[in-house]
């Protein structure tokens, strides 16, 4: 579309969106729990694919992102999976007790101790069971409970291929696939996405057998799905709606997906959907040409992360003041 | 709040407390719903407009008629285009006909499907200068206080400190997206817009449905229940709109006030009747949010665009 051949595949970078309730409990926890206790929190964020032709989705944090104790013998919250509008993937939440130190902390050494773990998943095959640990995310902030302000920055840790990889032929999945492929595969996305087990991961493959029957694959079915003919695609939950560009997740899927197979050329499909069933006009499939990344050979080094949310004016963090729903003042006077 | 609507909450609390939930099925002769009625329409709901999921909320407000894992219905991030207000004359234009009307004279007005979709479907991805034009002028800022601008003086100002390129680095391969930065240019794509989650919950002292809004700004920010009223149309915002707390969520949240719900529910199914369309309960949810569609007539939720009020039902 908007590619000449082999420009570098730019990614849209993932947003967030923070839901009241979660400050909320993070506010409850601090007071009854944790106290002075600042050690870092696992929590849970939820994404879906990209459902409106005009709006990409986000990294949503709600209340029950946050366990509601904090119990340091497990590393993961407690989720319910199987939604289909909330995919659950795994965060990390470094809440400082003070202004000062939200500014002291190294955002930089966070970011590559969290795309380490993303790292580690790809090259231990953990992501090819749990394919949400690729979407991985930090969130650092400040919660000043005396003037219910909240502080906090987001990063979604991605794996740098250096040099880029670059993308032919990006366009929509519509023209992509012939009538008979595209006609399956809305079918094929319509039982992965209904079904309980398949619709909350967000990470899968896409095989197209020579009759021109659509498959929806697990990860791990790589080699099986390799050696049958037909098309083979990578796919994944896209947030973004953009229609030149795939969404964030793609990266760290690229990454996985050259350190595994050494696949030079990949063949992806950004999932979207248009009132909760795909959309293949909105979808899009492309051709990432990867070029011997520095960093992917050598066990003993990690690919350079990048991933913090971009600056908004001058600060590099945002900021809410949720004094209207949490000072008991101004509740009262409300409710009198 | 006003007084009367106060000591109308404090007794519709305590009824709430000391009546059970409806277990007979008043759906034909009153238009509400047992609880159980509730969570078959909106099984039915989540399986045909997929957008909508069962929630389960915060624990400590559950409630114990409904199953834990089925407490509301809620669907996000649905983008709202235009103020409810700026389309009112389109629709006025375009032969909007009221169709339900009630004693007082201030009735329900009949929905008008889903506005603009159809012709925005027809066109290409990209956001069109015209909706651009629109979403431009129509914006309405948040009040700035809501998001920091307030009590900040004794927190140390780190809006000085300088980004060092370390941390946000260069990076070819990441999309700059020119709308993430303050003054916006004016050639970007990207459709900035106000967006909602809408809930519904079961209201057990009206036996019915009831809607909740929460609106987020053009940069995803919380947006004022009060500028949630824009997004109402205006023959509705603060008379049928009322804003309270959510039972499930934190803060205060827009609501359809649901006191007429089973009046304006009866009169449907009614209709539907004389038509000799023997009403099915499982569908109230998508006539119910056809009808709320008329209080919120820009916010484009999911509620299956061609089911037919008339004939026998396609979805």
């Amino acid at each position: 579309m908007a590619y000449d051949y082999g420009s570098i595949l730019q990614f849209a970078p993932l947003q967030s969106a923070v839901d009241e309730g979660f400050w909320h409990r993070l506010s409850s926890l601090k007071l009854n729990q944790l106290g002075i206790d600042d050690s870092p929190i696992p929590i849970t964020g939820f994404f879906a694919p990209c459902s409106h032709s005009l709006l990409s989705n986000h990294l949503t944090l709600l209340s029950e992102s946050l366990p509601i104790e904090v119990r340091r013998d497990s590393s993961t919250p407690l989720t319910t999976k199987g939604n289909r509008n909330r995919c659950a993937v795994p965060g990390i939440l470094y809440n400082t007790n003070t202004v000062e130190s939200f500014h002291a902390l190294d955002r930089l050494s966070l970011l590559k101790s969290e795309a380490n773990k993303i790292w580690e998943d790809i090259r231990s095959g953990k992501a090819l069971e749990d394919s949400s640990v690729l979407a991985r995310f930090l969130l650092i902030s400040f919660a000043d409970l005396k003037i219910w302000n909240f502080h906090y920055c987001f990063a979604f840790p991605a794996l740098v291929l250096d040099p880029p990889a670059t993308v032919v032929g990006l366009t929509s999945a519509s023209q992509w696939f012939n009538f008979k492929e595209a006609e399956s595969l809305f079918t094929a996305f319509g039982q992965w996405r209904s079904s309980d087990l398949t619709s909350d991961i967000p990470f899968f493959l896409v095989n197209i057998d020579s009759s021109s029957q659509a498959s929806i694959k697990h990860l791990r079915d790589f080699e099986t799905c390799q050696n049958n003919g037909g098309k083979l695609l990578f796919g994944f939950y896209d947030p973004c709606h953009l229609p030149s560009n795939p969404g964030w997740p793609l990266r760290n899927f690229l990454a996985l997906i050259y350190s595994k197979w050494n696949l030079k050329s990949v063949d992806f499909l950004c999932y979207r959907e248009n009132r909760g069933f795909a959309d293949l006009r909105l979808s899009l499939v492309g051709t990432a040409l990867i070029d011997d990344p520095k960093g992917f050979r050598d066990p003993s080094c990690m690919p350079n992360p990048v991933g913090w949310e971009l600056k908004r004016g001058k600060k590099f963090y945002k900021t809410i003041n949720l004094a209207k729903s949490m000072d008991p003042t101004r509740l009262a006077i409300s409710a009198a | 709040m006003v007084l009367s609507q106060k000591l109308h909450e404090a007794f519709k609390g305590t009824v709430e407390r000391i009546t059970g939930p409806r277990t007979v099925s008043a759906f034909k002769e009153k238009g509400v719903l047992s609880v159980s009625e509730f969570v078959i329409a909106g099984d039915n709901l989540v399986s045909k407009c997929p957008t909508w999921s069962w929630e389960s909320g915060d624990l400590n407000k559950r409630k114990s008629y409904l199953p834990p894992d089925k407490q509301f219905l809620i669907t996000r991030n649905v983008p709202c285009l235009r103020r409810a207000a700026s389309v009112e004359e389109e629709y006025e234009a375009a032969g909007g006909e009221v169709l339900l009307d009630n004693e007082d004279g201030d009735g329900w007005l009949a929905t008008h499907g889903k506005p603009k979709e159809e012709k925005r479907d027809e066109e290409e991805n990209l956001p069109s200068l015209e909706t651009l034009e629109i979403s431009r002028t129509k914006v309405v800022k948040s009040i700035p206080n809501y998001f920091g601008g307030e009590d900040e003086d004794d927190v140390p100002d780190l809006d000085d400190i300088e980004e060092t390129d370390n941390v946000v680095g260069t990076d070819p391969a990441t999309l700059p997206l020119t709308y993430q930065i303050a003054h916006e240019p004016d050639d970007d794509n990207i459709l900035r817009t106000r967006t909602y989650d809408v809930s519904i919950t079961y209201d057990k002292y009206y036996q019915t449905p009831r809607v909740w809004l929460t609106g987020y700004d053009e940069s995803r920010m919380l947006l004022q229940p009060e500028l949630v009223l824009e997004d109402v149309s205006q023959d509705h915002a603060r008379k049928t709109v009322t804003i309270e707390d959510h039972p499930h969520l934190p803060g205060k949240h827009a609501s359809v006030h649901p006191c007429r719900h089973g009046a304006v529910m009866k009169k449907i199914i009614d209709v539907l009747m004389s038509r000799g369309v023997e009403p099915e309960v499982h569908k109230y949810l998508f006539l119910f949010l056809k009808f709320v569609a008329s209080v919120i007539p820009t916010i484009e939720y999911d509620y299956t665009m061609d089911f037919d009020l008339g004939g026998p039902s396609s979805q």
